[in-house]
């Protein structure tokens, strides 16, 4: 029966930690350069090309699939631009191509969800579901069509290069395009050269120059989207190789604890072995044999787990990603187990070895018992204290076991450190979130998502005077400030830069600041993090600004939080002049008055509105899906390590029942009540746990902020240093009980079958 | 079958038996007796005759199969794990043939341990485990740890403990078993002295001179059955 119960305890260890190895090479595998393998996967597009076909025959467009360089294309496919609702709110404009599948030599779409479209009225959409948007059968309205369409969700795809926003049976376009609009077609290509701009150029100027003029209006190089999606995917990956080293340092933790103890706990068996007459060398096959094949049944069963656990993890880093679908790499699969089998043997073979030379007599007074001496001053420490016995006994046991107490402490501390962490970086990106959109402070927003606009549309004066006068006619408006946009030239900044204008007070809207502060006078302008980059120029400094009207030297007086590689200054209308205008208009920002409901007030502004304004009310919402998919992503990560920790200390409290099976029975003959040695049992965890505590709140600390800000470096923005101060003491203090609470549940099991077995039949064990 | 339990009993056993594999013999074959307050029961027979199973049923160790198990006027073979355990405690001490002493404990804490499970005030226990090191000669072993012990010393400490919540049953289990003659003896008129103050105490032995020379009452079984029981010496 021991035995059994040590195999399948070797088995579990081994299931759950090749588990966790195989999730998380599979996870470092997926951080690595997610795009390129992407990419590759799908055949992507080194060039998507919107044509006229009115300008140009079909055969004219087929024949540029035999161009020069050409090795696969794919289209025309006939695309509309459509302005979109959901569940009743302005959902955004939409490019939506006409396919008749979603395969192909070009482009080869990922299916992450549902199906293709089977017939009219049905849409795919590009990128992961969920995240506060529409899910599989829900409905968008197509407006500004002489008849609104309504389009059933029936899937959601991956384009690794955005070829599209969605997806349309072919014949459904047509009805799609809004009156007056020409028709548009989009080709894709691959070529054997395009790894440089110039050599897409060159390949952009083949393709046109087959095409009668005027044909060819716009086209995407896989280089720009390259470019955003490796930005955004690399994000991800500080805490994912966080996650990943954490879990795979706790497996090897765990494995060489469990089988060390294991074979350690067959000394006094391989004393009995030995006097019967088996050589030291038998005796090391024996034991690694023995510890071996419930090794192996939970290597083969924990790479098929990780395998079955990596599926929603994958799904969701491939979100986070923008890369449709990820999977586990074979190598993982074979390493993952492989390598913890061999750390088994490698755990094993010390002891066994020692086991081995050990004489019979030696061997069986090993095994027996822990080495005498060991704990006693603190036991005799803990019987002074005014503590329950049951709980001095319990607080003192570890330090008979200090080897294996350390090792456990650590496992303790791995999983502790990552619940911690997890909690922090949750906290940290859910300020970074509300920081990014301002939906704390701006949680209503007037966009150009009216049913009254359309592509390339400008709204009047008239229609802008509109949107002023709805806002001031309602009360419950606190603050509105008119927001302007163009690009400004800057010098020392490559290229241009972006310039947001706000029209009347700013202060209101709570840009989290890196440094300095948010400007508050005429001639102050805040910047974010990639335009001190690019400039060189620091919180201080003035810098000139030609805003195309007029040259105007500003005072940079703060750096604002603005995660973007695209520089970015903020200043007044005064400050910034000419970009105040009706064309330059981005959006109204809008403050409430407390506890005015958001949906009623958006509502009431679109009422007032009407149908034919270029302008509606959004509801603002935290951060949008890459902070959902991380945070996702985040508590799914920690809950493993945690569950590994768990049963790592599960192992030990296990290996320590029986190292004192027969104590225990001695304390139940004294007539130690069962609860009483639940309480012996849980607390010889106490210590360790709380130590692993001490340790886990401060390592998870550093850790955050060290993530956070590789995390921000990515992004090419600093960060505010609120969005690292997750931790007053009185929550890290909370927080670090995750130590004791992961300690107790694992401890929980075994003794409870401890506090359950028999006096007697406890006794009559060695 | 006579029952030779009475009622004034201190301990009484009626009908049991107890069976360890369902298809395997019974350790324990329909016994029934009775130990009297103040009484010295030598329980003997060759090993593996159920001696020890008997002993672990009166100490509520473990549970018969069948019949019933009363001590102090207590049903014990009813009770639950926390009942029993508390019942343990306050009733009954238990001497082990290897002493069972912990080892991780001074001599002092093991004598204290009982008490202290059963929540006997600080100050009262260590009174009480004072006077038994003394009565057992071992005071001046107070701070030692059993390991650095001889076996007699062993002894005395757990006699020690189990006396150390004054409980109406004695229990030892071949307390010399372990032990030269020379200490046995000493350990034998010890356990003697015990009775002489009213201590009920049953004696598990394999050795017929201590059974002979200190209980009242010889108790023998064989293959799980009672065998005759002999009127008992007092020497």
């Amino acid at each position: 029966m021991r035995h059994k119960v040590q195999a399948v305890v070797i088995g579990m260890v081994l299931l759950v930690s090749t588990a966790s190895a195989t999730l998380g090479l599979a996870l470092l595998a997926a951080g690595n350069a997610p795009f390129q393998h992407a990419f590759a996967a799908q055949d992507g597009a080194d060039l998507k090309v919107i044509v006229n076909p009115a300008r140009a025959s079909s055969a004219q467009l087929a024949a540029t699939r035999g161009l020069h360089g050409v090795t696969a294309a794919a289209g025309p496919f006939a695309e509309a631009t459509v302005q979109t609702q959901f569940q009743g709110q302005p959902f955004g404009e939409f490019t939506l191509a006409g396919r008749p599948a979603p395969g192909g030599p070009v482009d080869n779409l990922v299916l992450i969800a549902g199906h293709w479209p089977t017939g009219p009225d049905q849409v795919v959409l590009n990128g992961p579901a969920g995240g506060g948007g529409p899910v599989v059968g829900n409905t968008l309205t197509v407006t500004g069509l002489p008849h609104p369409v309504t389009l059933t969700v029936v899937g959601f795809a991956n384009s690794i290069t955005n070829s599209a926003d969605g997806w349309v049976a072919p014949s459904e376009i047509t009805a799609l395009r809004a009156p007056g609009t020409g028709p548009s077609a989009e080709l894709l290509y691959r070529f054997t050269s395009a790894a440089t701009d110039a050599q897409v150029r060159a390949d952009l100027a083949e393709v046109t120059g087959a095409l009668p003029p005027g044909t060819v209006m716009q086209y995407d190089s896989w280089l720009a989207v390259a470019s955003q999606n490796t930005s955004n995917g690399a994000i991800m990956e500080p805490f994912v190789i966080a996650f990943a080293l954490i879990g795979l340092a706790m497996a090897v933790l765990i494995v060489a604890n469990v089988v060390s103890g294991a074979v350690a706990a067959g000394y006094y068996r391989i004393g009995v072995l030995k006097s019967i007459g088996l050589t030291p060398a038998q005796v090391v096959v024996a034991y690694l044999s023995r510890v071996g094949w419930p090794a192996l049944a939970g290597c083969v069963l924990g790479v098929v787990a990780g395998n079955v656990l990596a599926i929603p993890v994958l799904h969701q880093s491939a979100g986070a990603y923008g890369v449709g679908s990820q999977s586990v790499p074979w190598w993982a699969s074979v390493i993952a187990p492989a390598g913890m089998l061999a750390l088994t043997v490698l755990a094993a073979f010390g002891p066994a070895l020692r086991a081995g030379r050990l004489s019979a007599t030696q061997a069986i007074a090993a095994g027996r018992a822990p080495n005498a001496g060991r704990g006693y001053a603190v036991h005799r420490l803990a019987a002074r204290l005014r503590l329950p016995r049951p709980v001095g006994l319990g607080l003192a046991a570890p330090f008979a076991r200090p080897a294996r107490t350390l090792v456990t402490l650590a496992a303790i501390a791995f999983g502790a450190t990552a619940v911690i962490f997890a909690f922090g970086l949750r906290a940290s990106l859910d300020r970074a979130a509300a920081s990014q959109s301002l939906s704390a402070t701006v949680p209503v927003q007037i966009q150009q998502d009216g049913p009254g606009g359309g592509p390339n549309q400008v709204p009047t004066a008239e229609q802008d005077a509109a949107v002023t006068a709805a806002l001031n006619n309602y009360p419950a408006t606190a603050h509105q400030t008119t927001v302007y946009e163009n690009r400004v030239k800057v010098p020392g900044v490559p290229g241009n830069a972006n310039a947001w204008a706000f029209g009347g007070d700013s202060s209101w809207l709570g840009y989290g600041i890196i440094a300095g502060r948010w400007y508050d006078a005429p001639g102050q302008v805040d910047v974010n993090t990639a335009f001190l980059n690019d400039s060189g120029l620091a919180v201080g400094d003035t810098a000139t600004i030609d805003t195309g009207t007029a040259r105007v030297t500003v005072h940079i007086v703060g750096e604002v939080f603005h995660p973007s590689s695209d520089p970015t200054v903020y200043g007044s209308t005064q400050t910034l002049p000419g970009l105040g205008t009706t064309a330059n208009m981005l959006q109204w920002d809008v403050g409430l008055q407390p506890g005015t409901s958001t949906a009623g007030y958006v509502r009431a502004v679109n009422s007032a509105l009407g149908g034919n304004s270029p302008w509606a009310a959004t509801t603002q919402k935290d951060g949008g899906k890459f902070y959902s998919i991380a945070i996702g992503l985040i508590g799914l990560l920690s809950l493993m390590v945690a569950v590994a920790a768990g049963l790592g200390v599960l192992n030990t409290v296990l290996m320590t029942t029986r190292d004192r099976v027969h104590d225990l029975g001695v304390f139940k003959a004294l007539g130690m009540r069962p609860g009483q040695l639940l309480t012996m049992v849980v607390c010889w965890i106490v210590v360790p746990a709380v130590v692993a505590g001490a340790i886990a709140a401060p390592a998870a600390m550093v850790l955050n902020t060290a993530t956070v800000n590789a995390m921000a470096g990515t992004a090419h923005t600093g960060v505010p240093a609120f969005f690292t101060q997750v931790f007053p003491p009185s929550r890290l203090a909370l927080l670090s009980l995750a130590a004791l609470v992961l300690a107790v549940a694992g401890a929980l099991a075994p003794a409870s079958w401890a506090a359950r077995a028999r006096p007697a039949a406890a006794l009559r064990t060695e | 079958m006579i029952d030779p339990s009475a009622p004034g009993d201190v301990i009484r056993l009626d009908g049991v038996t107890k069976t360890y594999q369902a298809d395997g013999a019974p350790a324990l074959a329909d016994v029934s007796m009775g130990v009297a307050a103040g009484e010295v029961v030598a329980v003997m027979g060759p090993s593996g005759s159920g001696k020890s199973t008997l002993l672990n049923l009166i100490a509520g160790l473990d549970r018969p199969s069948a019949g019933t198990v009363t001590v102090t006027g207590r049903r014990i073979d009813t009770l639950g794990e926390s009942a029993l355990a508390r019942f343990r405690a306050r009733h009954i001490g238990i001497i082990f043939q290897f002493f069972n002493l912990l080892d991780d404990l001074t001599v002092e804490d093991n004598v204290l341990l009982p008490a202290q499970l059963a929540g006997a005030s600080r100050r009262q226990a260590r009174a009480r485990a004072d006077e038994l090191l003394a009565r057992m000669g071992i005071e001046e072993y107070r701070n030692s740890y059993p390991a650095r012990m001889s076996g007699g010393q062993r002894q005395r400490v757990a006699i020690a403990r189990a006396l150390v919540n004054n409980p109406a049953v004695l229990l030892a289990d071949e307390p010399t078993g372990a032990l030269d003659t020379a200490t046995g003896q000493e350990i034998g008129r010890l356990l003697r002295q015990l009775n002489e103050g009213g201590q009920t105490l049953v004696l598990v032995t394999h050795d017929p001179e201590l059974a002979e020379r200190y209980a009242a009452r010889i108790v023998r079984i064989v293959d799980g059955r009672l065998a005759s029981t002999p009127a008992g010496v007092y020497r």
